[in-house]
Parts: C-alpha cells; structure tokens; sequence
C-alpha cells in the first residue's frame, strides 16, 4: 500500500496501492483540504508511473465540499486516461439508494477517457 | 423570557426533535453528529431518507459555520464558528430541517435571486447547475461553491426562504428544507 486512510466518522477509508484505489464509507471532513490534499498528491504520483489503474467508490454519503474534490479528482483520473493509461472507475451504491444512484450519475460528465460505471449492489 | 415548561411545549408542538442553537463549528458538528443520526435513523424507518435528511442537516450546518455574519474566528480552522440555530422537526407529510443565521445584508439581494433561480428549477434543471457549479468551481469566499444549497434542492421535496428583521436590528436568513416520506 502507497497510501492509506482509516475510515473515521466523517470521512472514508482510503487505500491507495500502484494498481487501484478504493474509497469507502462516508465523506464530510472536518476541513476538507486537510482530508483531499495528500490524496489528490500521491494518486498524482502514481498515475505518473501506472499503465493499468483501477477505482472503487463506494460511498453512502459525501457534503458538497467532497463533491468538488470528488469532481477534481476523477478529472485528474480521466486526464491520465487521456495521456494513456488504462483506468477504470467504478461507482458502487446500495440498489435501493437513488441518492447515491444520481450522484454517481452525475460524475458521469467527467469522464471522456476512462471508463466509468454505476454498479448497485444489494448491500453497501 | 417564555416559560421553560411553555418551550418544551413549543418543541413538541412543532415536532421539533432535534436542535441546536448558538456558536457551530466544525468540531462541535462533529461531536453532534452521530446524536442527530441516531436520532433521524430511529424517527425514519428507510436508510435512503435517513441519509437524505442527514445530508440536508449537514449543509444546512456547514452554511452556518462558514456563512453566518456573527461568526468566531479561532487558530484552528475546526473550531471557528458561526452562530445560528439549526432544527429538524416532523411534519405531515415527512420532515423539515430549518437553519437561521444572521446574514450581511449585501450579500442579501444576489443569495435572495440566487434562491429564487433555484426554486423555479425542475429537477433536470438543477442537475444542469449542478454540473455546471462544478465545472465552474467555487466563486469567491465560498468553499462548497453554492453547491450546498443546489444539492439541498435536488434532495428534497419543497424548500422556502425567507429575510426577516429580528428584534435586535439585524437579518435573519432562514432557510427551510421539506422531505416527504
């Protein structure tokens, strides 16, 4: 692991090795720039070195301030899939959770090179 | 000064099971926070509207934290404060989660077309700000972009505002979110 992140009431685990990223849980940091900054930073060097990059979200809540570092970070994703790396994204939600169904769909525009998914699934 | 026995019986009138008055900051958020998620999990049966009410409680909070024109600065960005009262109550029909802070009255007549714009919204409409706010990134002095407030009105049922004059000659914004059950 590159980097990782307990999950914490108000904020999501996050474990980041050369060939994936997952995020789980819930998003609404304390102070949101203390929480995305070194995300954004070592996902950045390690997209520099990746052919092959995956991301799992499965998320069950995130604040606006998290929608504008989720937005800043898949287009740092779809970027590197723009310059040739292989990245796939998905966005996991709870079947029965229209809210983080539309929320998922609502990412959707960000994504012009990689690729990009909505997967339900019966239980988050 | 109303009676106490007369304010536990405005709370109960109202449905108001949950509220919180007075300086907010992120640290007392979060020591908050878990009290108001018990409490909205056990009065809505469904996770989806649990979480949505929450969500709602959260940017109404955060408004006030970081907008309210009475505000504490502190060395630690966790503990500055703004004051305001933020309350969720049943209704009828579902819930309602209200947030009153004062408000600089400059700021007043952009926030009030602003709102208004959004109010008139369908819900296609509001996804297309949506992105739109997102794309744009935050305009100045904001740090949720607006986003806050548009992302309040594609979660919930009906929301109304209001710039009232309190007794003490400041303004009052007061901003009322409804979620149907």
């Amino acid at each position: 692991m590159i980097f990782t992140l307990e999950k914490t009431k108000r904020t999501p685990s996050v474990e980041l090795s050369e060939k994936m990223l997952v995020v789980k849980g819930e998003c609404y940091p304390e102070n949101i720039a203390e929480f995305s900054e070194p995300i954004m930073e070592n996902v950045q060097a390690v997209l520099e070195k990746a052919r092959v990059f995956d991301v799992i979200f499965e998320l069950i809540y995130f604040n606006s301030s998290s929608a504008m570092f989720l937005f800043d970070l898949f287009n740092m994703l779809d970027d590197a899939a723009g310059n040739g790396c292989e990245i796939a994204v998905k966005w996991r939600y709870a079947a029965d959770d229209d809210s983080m169904e539309e929320a998922g769909a609502d990412f959707e525009d960000a994504f012009e090179h990689a690729s990009y998914e909505l997967e339900p699934r019966d239980e988050i | 000064m109303m009676h106490t026995k007369d304010f536990h019986r405005l709370l109960i009138e109202r449905n108001t099971f949950f509220c919180f008055s007075g300086p907010l900051s992120e640290s007392a958020l979060s020591a908050i926070s878990d009290a108001v998620k018990n409490r909205v999990f056990e009065a809505s049966d469904k996770r989806p509207l649990a979480t949505k009410i929450f969500a709602i409680f959260i940017e109404q909070a955060q408004n006030i934290i970081r907008y309210s024109a009475e505000s504490i600065a502190a060395d630690d960005e966790i503990d500055a404060m703004g004051i305001g009262t933020v309350a969720i109550s049943g209704s009828d029909v579902g819930f309602i989660i209200e947030a009153v802070n004062p408000i600089h009255p400059e700021i007043i007549p952009r926030l009030e077309k602003n709102l208004i714009e959004l109010q008139a919204m369908s819900g296609d409409e509001l996804k297309v700000a949506y992105t739109e706010r997102l794309k744009s990134g935050p305009p100045e002095g904001s740090k949720g972009a607006g986003l806050g407030f548009i992302q309040m009105a594609r979660k919930c049922d009906r929301f109304n505002f209001e710039f009232a004059k309190d007794n003490e000659g400041s303004t009052l914004f007061i901003f009322k979110v409804e979620i149907d059950k």
